[in-house]
């Protein structure tokens, strides 16, 4: 699954860091995703969703 | 930011895991010494050596439980799922380095493995799971 995360962080200036402590999640959840090496829970992919203000498909698409 | 093999995330599950472990360790290495010095080599196995060696046996339960706490506790679940794939490394190498092992025992010369070994070893495992997990998410 491919995803948006980095560049919608990028955009808003937030650090890894910042986008963790939002989601209430490790640093380390977040470089993974953010380099497609974990694809996140449904529940996690809405808390995500919800903070950038946006959808789920807004952020991640289909394939590798 | 800097990390190490032993660095670890912040968060309170790996507070209370390290609590946990670190009382376990602490009764598994006081049973094992007092096992050693209490019982000696082809000892009768009365119940009084059933009772000193089913101490190491319950402090490995308390590590496992701290672990199955872990699971459960984490509310990271990325971070979990990095534990729970240490734990099956750990299982992996243990079930083969065993399996291998008991071919040998059974069919050659090699001296004999005494089954004592086998948490320590799955406690390596840990180890060997770790350094994967460094190197599949670095």
């Amino acid at each position: 699954m491919k995803n948006r995360l980095k560049v919608l962080r990028a955009e808003r200036g937030w650090s890894q860091q910042d986008l963790a402590e939002q989601l209430e999640v490790s640093r380390q959840s977040v470089n993974a995703i953010e380099t497609g090496r974990y694809d996140p829970s449904l529940p996690l992919a809405f808390r995500i969703a919800d903070v950038f203000g946006m959808t789920i498909e807004d952020i991640f698409q289909r394939g590798e | 930011m800097p990390c190490n093999l032993f660095s670890r995330p912040k968060n309170p599950a790996y507070t209370r895991y390290a609590r946990r472990m670190a009382v376990a360790s602490v009764v598994y290495v006081a049973a094992v010494m007092a096992a050693s010095g209490l019982l000696h080599k082809h000892s009768a196995a009365t119940p009084a050596a059933v009772a000193v060696a089913l101490l190491p046996g319950l402090a490995v339960l308390g590590m496992l439980w701290a672990i199955a706490r872990l699971f459960v506790e984490l509310d990271d679940e990325y971070l979990r799922l990095l534990e729970v794939r240490k734990a099956m490394v750990a299982t992996a190498v243990t079930l083969a380095v065993c399996s291998m092992w008991g071919i040998l025992e059974i069919y050659t010369d090699v001296p004999r493995l005494p089954l004592f070994f086998v948490f320590p070893l799955w406690a390596l495992g840990l180890f060997v799971g770790m350094v994967v997990n460094r190197w599949k998410a670095p």
